[in-house]
């Protein structure tokens, strides 16, 4: 078995097993638990959060953001969200987190409401780190690249639809 | 694969319980019944940052930007983070995950179209997606599914990658300004993750020959 394989095998095992050691109370496996969490925070989520406000600082101060706002108003109004919001969308296909950084920025200066969060919510996940997927999944997973194309087809149909049905439930 | 096998069938009752509070706690549900019970509530248990004295913005503050202002936010996110994963590794720990797999072996096949045996890798892929993509890998080179099936299984993992996992991670610091529960944009990904693998299954029907 290559090295690879036996890596994958651990994570599995890990994954499944959830060894009960009798001396771990509760509140230690919440604590291990929160631990990975603060990695997650440090290693990952504010990095990515950092990056996504510096873009759209840049777009901002160049004027980019408002010509995207006008530019996708039309196409974005389908799903009842303003120009601005088509940033998110760009923003989910590098980072999941990214994306929640830039619809929190886009929040705080009154561009978007808790309706277009609400709406825009399924699309960033469906969307989701969609580059990197490529070869953290797809790659890993062995599939062959000519079905690309129609996986990453059937990403953003199913976020084209979710935003529909969250436009209607959304109040 | 024999011992995964195995070990998968092994539910423990305590795994069944802390499925059920995972799932209240995650879902909102208690969120409006008031009282003690908002203890089994995520938005309740993960509260709210105090105001600065005198102020009406909590610690990130008002009007901020770029970096200085993104690195707050973010920091922001810290607790519910935490506390999320702190919550998953307790309902991992109690065998939460094994019930979740073991109630939903029998209906892969009539949903999804791939065997039972995948069930491990759907729910580890659920929480991590380079744990899924892991175990996918395994599970095509012990032919244990099909090229078809690969593609299928794939394709339900593609979206919304890690999605329990990754929502409550980042998507916690949205939450409070939703207009809807927690758990409804959850339910609507997963209702798209399977009419996703369902596009991908009537695909390979109609335009991918079987390789053996």
């Amino acid at each position: 078995m290559s090295e690879e394989q036996n890596k994958q095998t651990l994570v599995a095992q890990e994954t499944i097993t959830a060894e009960v050691n009798s001396s771990d109370t509760i509140m230690d496996v919440f604590v291990r638990g929160a631990r990975k969490g603060w990695k997650v925070a440090i290693d990952n989520i504010i990095p990515n959060v950092l990056m996504a406000y510096v873009c759209i600082k840049v777009l901002n101060v160049t004027g980019v953001l408002a010509w995207f706002g006008t530019a996708f108003a039309p196409v974005m109004a389908i799903w009842g969200l303003p120009g601005q919001a088509i940033m998110v969308i760009l923003g989910a296909l590098m980072s999941m987190g990214g994306a929640v950084g830039v619809a929190m920025s886009l929040f705080n200066d009154g561009t978007l409401n808790g309706t277009h969060i609400s709406i825009l919510m399924p699309a960033i996940y469906l969307l989701g780190s969609k580059i990197q997927y490529l070869g953290r999944l797809l790659g890993t997973a062995g599939v062959p690249g000519k079905h690309y194309p129609v996986l990453l087809g059937i990403s953003f149909v199913n976020a084209a639809i979710a935003m529909f049905v969250m436009k209607i439930i959304a109040p | 694969m024999e011992e995964l096998k195995r070990k998968a069938v092994k539910v423990p009752i305590s795994g069944y319980i802390a499925l059920m509070i995972a799932l209240v706690i995650f879902s909102g549900l208690m969120a409006k019944v008031g009282g003690g019970w908002t203890m089994l509530d995520f938005d309740t248990l993960n509260g709210k940052f105090g105001l600065m004295k005198s102020a009406t913005a909590s610690f990130m503050g008002q009007g901020g930007s770029g970096a200085r202002d993104g690195f707050l936010f973010a920091l922001s996110l810290a607790p519910g983070v935490m506390l999320a994963l702190g919550l998953m590794e307790i309902v991992e720990h109690y065998g939460g995950l094994k019930a979740a797999q073991r109630l939903l072996t029998p209906i892969l096949r009539p949903i999804l179209g791939i065997p039972g045996i995948c069930c491990v890798a759907l729910v580890s892929s659920l929480q991590s997606t380079d744990a899924g993509a892991g175990m996918t890998k395994a599970l095509r080179e012990n032919k244990d599914i099909t090229g078809n099936e690969l593609l299928i299984f794939t394709a339900f993992q593609f979206t919304a990658g890690g999605i329990i996992g990754n929502y409550l991670a980042s998507g916690s610091a949205l939450f409070s300004y939703m207009t809807v529960p927690i758990s409804v944009p959850l339910a609507v990904m997963l209702v798209m993750k399977l009419f996703g693998a369902n596009m991908m299954r009537l695909y390979c029907k109609m335009f991918v020959q079987e390789e053996k």
